[in-house]
């Protein structure tokens, strides 16, 4: 017992200490590709370079401004297609004919790349937030709406049976039985449907916006500055990993833990 | 709790069919109040489908089903809600017990009885498959229950779990006496805990035998009576001759 | 804790409304501004009217950002804000929706928005020349016949650019298809012509003196060379602007004359002024500023009937344009002031910005 403790805790050291050394490493790779001039300075910026822009963007305000621009725009996007999407597929999933006949055009839609919409964002929406919140709104409303729905299809019936013997009825069947028993596979979908979102602001932002994080780094380019646009590169990787701790502990809430864990 | 005398339930001159399979022909049950009616018969006899009739979640294809009296069942597994804790589960059982004081001592008294002090706030994945059934068990009794449909509740229980569970439901009966419709394809099980075995035949089912079994519980699993009434329906089932 | 609906609905309303309050700042009076577009305060108090003009970080469009800058330090009627676009089509989507009612734009797109129903007028210029054919310094190109079979990169169908070039071939005797031309974002030409990926290109500063400063391509013609007068942006003002606010549009074309006039002079000192909101390199935009007089000039700006009818002539010949306008629909010179005095900008009111991050 006391020895598989010990072996635990070291372990997790294990699971710290390894990440960090490959991060050190590829750090330590970039620093000697750039100092051995494998590139050309303009065609990678060092290490050095990076941190003084990045101090550069952070003191102007300007970072701050693309994150929180980012982020609202993810928000308001996402909140949108799971207040949509979610309730969608709840419908699909208890109404065979319903899902029959839409499944296929929503397959379609979910495999239409969102940034073929970006014509028609800016058509219609003009520039900034809201072609960006509707490309977000296309990115994920699809993946979450087939998710919900195949997880809705898939309920065990006893479930119902059960929930039909305790007097479960209407909405409390709604909200107590169906939403609980899909909740683990929801949470599922928001994360992989979040990943999409994440990915598609940045190449959304990069035409139509006049600021956020993707647009950070087009205005980078623009001004020749590589060095910045490395800058919001690591921004972005690091928030968009940060978000996804986030969103993992949800699955840590015990009344969802039932559902990974079988 | 409503009035005991009230509760009847009965099919008369069954029949059910799934499409072109019929399950069960002309099927007539009388259940007593308060009497445990054990259910046997081969798998795939149509046991499950009586239960579902019973309930209500079946409509029989010809024939009536009389039903007076709150309905619950208790499944072979997986009954429970994995989202709600041993305590909620229960609680749903007490949804129609409006006074909180009232509902909040039945739940402790539920978990006194069914020995799980102590594990209220722990989820289902949590507890062995024997607690489990107890907490389901617990959760039928709870509240405005007066007829209890059990389908194969300890056939996913290892054996002497399975012997302890007897043990247990029997207690618990005593204590709380509820009319039972209870369907195994274990006799062992039958012997010990009916006062009336229904054997069916294999499908379309009907009922072959009826035995009553007189002898109070708890039964001994090596006694006479159990002895004796398991030799009969084996022999009715075809089993031993 | 436990999830439940109600917190989860709780925790949503937080997080939107924590970020719709930083995203908005309702707090703050001027809200529709974000810090992108707040270079500079200054201490201008006297403006009482406001206009956003829409500029790329180009030194095309220099005069924008240096009208922004007086606007905000001298005393003038109106402040100008500057908003930075990436794009051409980024700035049309924000010009229809009416955005941006004034913004620089290339030539030859103005003239494709007026032909599209867009009522836009050509009201002053962004600079003379500032455009350079660039080739890979080591390479055998001597003339624009060197290029046939060649790659070229030129930024739009509907740049000027496009449009010389063409002409020039024309001069040459050389057939449309004898050079590939490849339309380009202009910050990758540079690096495209480093990768060998292009052969030379055909674009406006700062992007041609990128190359040269990183030592890969060197200046095979100056704009002026083949097109004397080379007009590369205007200013281009929304009808509805005019008709509505002919005062503030009076302020802006007497503004950017004067930045120019001011730009002409004070040439190291637009460089430092401007960087910060090209967010470029002080030192490259210094050098196209100061390298070469050659190079753009900012004065002699007022857009004449003969220069634009040459673009528009070439473009229908390239049937890139497909109806002749008239110039008194597309050019609105009624604003241009009669003395271009340059704008009183005080050197030493120009923050001192780190030099940008590289070596």
């Amino acid at each position: 017992m006391i020895n598989s403790k010990h072996t635990s805790s070291s372990q997790k050291k294990l699971q710290i200490l390894l990440p960090v050394l490959v991060l050190a490493g590829v750090i330590l790779l970039w620093i000697i590709i750039t100092y051995t001039n494998l590139f050309p300075a303009y065609a990678l910026p060092t290490p050095g370079a990076v941190l003084k822009s990045f101090k550069e963007e952070f003191e102007s305000g300007r970072l701050m401004n693309d994150i929180i621009a980012s982020l609202w725009r993810v928000a308001v996007g996402f909140v949108l297609s799971a207040t949509l999407g979610i309730p969608a597929g709840l419908w699909l999933g208890q109404h065979l004919y319903a899902r029959q006949a839409c499944v296929p055009m929503l397959n379609f839609f979910r495999f239409l790349s969102p940034l073929a919409w970006i014509p028609f964002a800016i058509l219609w929406f003009h520039i900034g937030d809201k072609p960006a919140v509707f490309l977000i709104f296309m990115a994920t409303f699809f993946p979450l709406a087939l998710a919900t729905m195949s997880a809705v299809a898939t309920i065990p019936s006893i479930y119902f049976k059960v929930a039909k013997d305790y007097n479960y009825k209407g909405i409390e069947l709604l909200t107590k039985v169906t939403f609980p028993s899909i909740l683990p596979q929801i949470i599922t979908a928001l994360r992989v449907s979040y990943g999409i979102a994440w990915v598609v602001i940045v190449a959304a932002e990069m035409v139509g916006c006049q600021d956020g994080l993707g647009y950070g780094i087009w205005d980078a380019r623009n001004g020749l500055r590589l060095d910045s646009a490395v800058c919001y590169m690591i921004v972005i990787g690091v928030l968009g990993m940060g978000i996804d701790r986030l969103l993992a502990q949800l699955t840590k809430l015990p009344n969802v833990r039932w559902g990974y864990e079988r | 709790m409503s009035d005991k005398k009230t509760v009847s339930l009965a099919l008369s001159n069954v029949s059910h069919s799934y499409g072109t399979t019929s399950v069960l022909q002309t099927l007539n049950l009388q259940v007593k109040n308060g009497e445990v009616v054990v259910l046997v018969g081969p798998s795939g006899c149509g046991k499950t489908t009586i239960l579902n009739l019973l309930s209500g979640h079946l409509q029989p294809s010809t024939g009536r089903v009389q039903r007076t009296g709150n309905i619950r069942t208790v499944y072979q597994h997986d009954g429970l809600f994995p989202w709600l804790t041993v305590e909620e589960n229960i609680a749903m059982g007490l949804r129609s017990v409006s006074d909180t004081a009232q509902r909040e001592k039945e739940k402790q008294d539920l978990v006194e009885l069914i020995h799980l002090r102590g594990f209220e706030n722990h989820y289902p994945h949590q507890l062995s498959g024997g607690m489990r059934q107890r907490v389901e068990l617990a959760r039928a009794l709870a509240g405005q229950s007066d007829i209890l449909l059990m389908d194969e509740p300890f056939s996913a229980l290892d054996y002497q779990t399975r012997l302890r569970m007897r043990l247990e439901l029997v207690r618990i009966l005593e204590q709380r006496p509820r009319t039972v419709v209870f369907v195994t394809h274990d006799i062992e099980e039958a012997a010990q805990l009916a006062d009336r075995v229904l054997v069916l035949s294999s499908r379309p089912a009907t009922v072959c035998r009826e035995l009553e079994i007189l002898t109070p519980r708890p039964r001994d699993l090596t006694g006479s009576t159990v002895i004796e009434t398991m030799k009969t329906i084996l022999m009715e089932l075809g089993l031993q001759h | 804790m436990k999830f439940t609906f109600g917190k989860l609905m709780l925790g949503i309303a937080v997080v939107l409304t924590t970020l719709g309050l930083l995203r908005y700042k309702p707090w703050k009076k001027n809200s529709g501004v974000t810090a992108r577009d707040v270079i500079h305060e200054g201490v201008n108090k006297k403006a009482t009217r406001e206009l956003t003009v829409g500029y790329l970080p180009v030194t095309c469009h220099l005069t924008c950002p240096v009208t922004d800058f007086a606007s905000k330090t001298t005393q003038t009627n109106t402040n100008f804000n500057s908003r930075v676009f990436s794009d051409f089509p980024t700035v049309v989507s924000a010009l229809e929706a009416k955005q941006v009612q004034a913004t620089f734009m290339i030539v030859p797109l103005a003239m494709k928005l007026r032909e599209q129903g867009v009522p836009v007028k050509i009201c002053y210029l962004g600079h003379r020349d500032g455009s350079e054919v660039i080739v890979g310094k080591n390479s055998r190109i001597r003339s624009l016949k060197d290029l046939k079979g060649k790659k070229m990169a030129i930024p739009s169908l509907y740049s000027n650019q496009n449009f010389v070039i063409h002409k020039m071939m024309d001069d040459f005797g050389m057939q449309p298809n004898d050079i590939e031309f490849i339309i380009l974002p202009p910050p990758d030409m540079p690096t495209s012509l480093a990768a060998g990926a292009i052969d030379a290109y055909f674009v406006g500063e700062p992007f041609c003196a990128k190359a040269e400063l990183d030592g890969y391509g060197k200046v095979l013609y100056y704009a002026r060379d083949i097109w004397p007068n080379f007009i590369s942006c205007a200013l281009v003002v929304h009808e509805d602007l005019i008709k509505q606010n002919p005062d503030v549009v009076q302020d802006l074309v007497r503004g950017i004359a004067a930045s120019g006039a001011w730009a002409e002079t004070h040439r190291v000192e637009a460089a430092k002024l401007v960087s910060p909101y090209f967010r470029q390199d002080e030192k490259v935009l210094n050098y196209v500023l100061t390298s070469d007089p050659k190079r753009v000039s900012y004065v002699q700006l007022t857009p004449t009937d003969e220069d634009l009818q040459q673009i528009e002539y070439q473009g229908i010949k390239l049937k890139l344009l497909s109806k002749k306008i008239p110039m008194y629909e597309l050019i609105d010179r009624k604003f241009v002031p009669n003395e271009i005095i340059p704008a009183p900008i005080d050197e030493a009111s120009i923050p001192n910005i780190l030099p940008a991050g590289k070596k």
